[in-house]
């Protein structure tokens, strides 16, 4: 009964002039858009692969120079573009992909104010996702709501409900109709989308990140449910027809456009972030400071009394060592505790942002799916965040080596030493793997949580779909 | 050959009533039946019973609470006080169930315009009876109503109300519906048309159907009816058997019933 419900409601859709174009023109987007996604993805691999690979060459064939001023020279670290990206962008557009590494300083470019993003910032660009999140709900809406109000001023419901069908089974009929339909489009669409993920992995690559595009495949198809189920409820209740669209009409509104913008500005609220100009300021005030509220030349001072009471000597020449490289090993440790404690702050400024803008999905079920797509995707701030801490303890690495090669083979005052050029094969290349997938699906439990629950009441109040109202 | 003869033909018989389900006497049941909106009575403690074989049409001015009765039995509406019941059970005790025997066909049989006349039957016939039906089959009903291949297998967009009256007439005969509720089906059906439908009427009740027909027409009432029953302001004032009066006997009472 079900099935045969749900094949007549397909048939109906599927001769419906009205849904034959709007099918047309979301697979027409959703085909565009994994073109391009697929393109940008292999573009922009490529040039990171041969970035990197520049990168490294010219770091392993510098000449015989001091280490810290190699260190000085640095390296740049480029963030892998995962294969997901390609469908789903997530904050990578606002918070660049590649790192310049230097002694001193910690990398930067992960602090844009753009980060926590906005519908309708996201809405210029069509990436796969975009077109999931925000055109497919449309669709199923313009699909869906004359399901039980239009049969009523038809007059069929009439017919239908004096046939003693029973009312939830009605509506589990239309719901599966309403999903067929849809995926008159989603098919072709996965297939297409699963092809340019394919050809866009490098050997292997499609294997592992099989689960992750599985969980999105589900996430995706979860929310659609969600809108079939609020779509049927609301024109199984609505008046009319017209009071079924104008509800859905609002409730596509309120998820896609107003919720993100305003959980948006709740978060800042609730989590305020400084401007880039703040953070570096009171960056810079910190490094000046020192850790522990000490000047570096105090610093400095308290580190050459120590050394030479430990060593029993009056002039740091004396030293076995060179001790402006030890006291510049030392300022860039100083430096790494501020720079942990500042960017330690904005992340769990961020994280406490996302946690609200999860919570969100109480309302705005998209507010959930976003959440997981990046987070699938590997496209969210938390992986950007393990990219980030990924590559400073490279950069931390890599300074340490060097100011320690010079402490050890030189003596101090002396800026003239040069480190024999394999001094540099020492430093093994930078390697970044994205953070397994549970670790990152621990981030998006709200969402996980919510998106279930928005899946379980909407099936529960189709299926409890008891009394229809029949004018 | 006509529609009668090919109904006793048929091949398969119809299923045998249980009698915990259908009380011999009445199929269609009314008790005290009363149905106010607000302050305004629109059905007033109406006892009915109309048992298998009879054709029961109930007259009565626009207002006068026919549909009323109907939805009453339908459950479209729930009554104010009083019992309908289909084969012995409450309409509201049991909306699925008491469902499964009857057939409602309104003023205008609402169908998929979409669907093909064959299409529409296919669905509503296995929604009614919860399997599938061959092509044949149903082709057989609809024949039987009166409506041939070429026309069945056309979109219903384009069918004039006669038509989607056949259809309503074939999704009853899939059904084997043991009741009828028919709200003024045969009103802006020209002569022959309306005269066809007499006829299924007479096919359906030999063969044993309860039917309840809301209508205005004096002489289709007449002529399809066993009994008629006189409604006015939600009242049923009156009730005469067919057989025992004349078309000119029946105007007469009715009209003296609506002058004052
Ligand atoms: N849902 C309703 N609300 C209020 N009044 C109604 C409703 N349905 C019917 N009525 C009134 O009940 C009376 C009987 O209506 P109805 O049974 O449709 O008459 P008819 O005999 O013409 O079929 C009418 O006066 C009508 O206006
Ligand atoms: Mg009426």
């Amino acid at each position: 009964m079900l099935a045969r419900i749900a094949t007549k409601e397909f048939t109906d859709t599927l001769r419906d002039g009205r849904f034959r174009w709007s099918a047309a023109i979301v697979i027409t987007l959703l085909a565009a858009a994994l073109g391009a996604g697929w393109k940008n993805y292999r573009d922009v691999k490529g040039q990171h692969d041969r970035a990197q690979t520049a990168m490294r060459d010219f770091w392993l064939n510098q000449p015989a120079k001091n280490p810290h001023s190699a260190a000085h020279y640095g390296v740049w670290a480029f963030k892998p573009r995962t294969l997901l990206s390609l469908v789903e962008q997530g904050v990578d557009p606002y918070v660049g992909v590649a790192a310049y590494l230097e002694a001193h300083k910690q990398n930067e470019f992960q602090f844009r104010p753009a980060m926590d993003a906005t519908a309708t910032q996201r809405f210029g660009q069509w990436t796969a996702a975009t077109i999931l999140q925000i055109l497919l709900p449309l669709l199923i809406v313009v699909l869906a709501f004359p399901a039980f109000a239009g049969e009523r001023e038809l007059g069929t419901l009439r017919q239908l409900v004096s046939l003693g069908v029973k009312p939830s089974v009605l509506a589990g009929g239309k719901a599966l109709g309403v999903a067929a339909g849809l995926g008159v489009l989603l098919v072709p669409a996965t297939i297409l989308g699963v092809m340019a993920l394919a050809l866009a992995a490098s050997e292997g690559a499609f294997a592992v990140e099989m689960p992750r595009i599985g969980l999105m495949a589900l996430t995706y198809l979860a929310y659609f449910v969600v809108f079939i189920a609020v779509s049927l409820v609301v024109s199984a209740r609505a008046r009319s027809s017209r009071v079924a669209l104008l509800v859905l009409l609002a409730f596509w509104a309120v998820n896609s456009l107003v919720a993100p913008r305003v959980l948006s500005d709740v978060a800042r609220r609730v989590a305020p972030t400084p401007s880039a100009f703040q953070f570096i300021t009171a960056l810079d005030a910190d490094l000046k400071k020192g850790p522990d509220g000490h000047s570096p030349d105090v610093r400095t001072d308290s580190l050459r009394r120590t050394l030479l009471a430990k060593h029993r000597v009056s002039t740091v020449d004396s030293l076995p060592f060179n001790f402006d490289a030890v006291q510049m090993q030392q300022a860039e440790e100083d430096g790494n505790i501020v720079f942990d404690r500042h960017y330690g702050a904005l992340y769990s400024a961020y994280r406490r942002q996302n946690i609200v803008h999860q919570l969100g999905a109480v309302v705005a079920p998209l507010l959930a799916v976003r959440a997981l797509s990046m987070g699938l995707a590997g496209t969210d701030v938390e992986h950007h965040r393990a990219f980030a801490d990924a590559s400073e303890a490279y950069r931390r690495m890599l300074i340490k080596k060097m100011n320690g090669s010079m402490a050890e083979n030189s003596r101090s005052g002396d800026f003239s030493y040069k480190a024999d050029p394999s001094l540099w094969k020492e430093v093994p290349p930078f390697t970044y793997e994205q953070p397994p997938l549970v670790l990152s699906m621990g981030m998006q439990l709200p969402s996980l949580w919510l998106l279930l629950a928005w899946v379980v009441i909407g099936l529960v109040s189709v299926v409890r779909t008891r009394k229809l109202n029949l004018d | 050959m006509s529609a009668t003869a090919s109904l006793s033909s048929r091949a398969e018989p119809q299923p045998a009533v249980s009698p915990s389900t259908l009380a011999p006497a009445a199929v269609l049941e009314a008790k005290g039946l009363t149905k106010r909106f607000g302050a305004f009575t629109a059905l007033n403690a109406l006892d009915l019973e109309i048992p298998e074989g009879e054709v029961f049409c109930l007259l009565g001015a626009n207002g006068a609470g026919k549909t009323t009765t109907i939805n009453l039995f339908l459950n479209f509406v729930a009554p104010t006080a009083g019992t309908a019941s289909i084969g012995g059970l409450d309409v509201t005790e049991h909306p699925l169930e008491t469902k499964r025997h009857v057939a409602y066909i309104p003023e205008q049989v609402m169908l998929y315009k979409n669907l093909t006349g064959l299409e529409n039957l296919d669905y509503f016939a296995s929604l009614a009876t919860g399997r599938s039906h061959d092509r044949d089959e149903l082709l057989g009903y609809l024949a039987r109503a009166g409506l041939q291949v070429d026309a069945a297998t056309q979109r219903v967009g384009g069918y004039s109300k006669g038509m989607r009256q056949k259809v309503g007439i074939a999704i009853a005969l899939a059904k084997r519906a043991r009741a009828l509720l028919l709200d003024e089906p045969t009103s802006g059906l020209d002569p022959k048309a309306s005269n066809e439908f007499s006829e299924l009427l007479s096919m359906l009740r030999e063969h044993g159907a309860a039917i309840l027909m809301a209508t205005h027409d004096l002489f289709r009432a007449k002529e399809s009816g066993t009994r008629v029953g006189i409604m006015k302001h939600g009242t049923l004032v009156q009730t005469l058997s067919t057989a025992d009066i004349g078309h000119a006997d029946l105007e007469r009472i009715y009209l003296d019933h609506m002058r004052d």
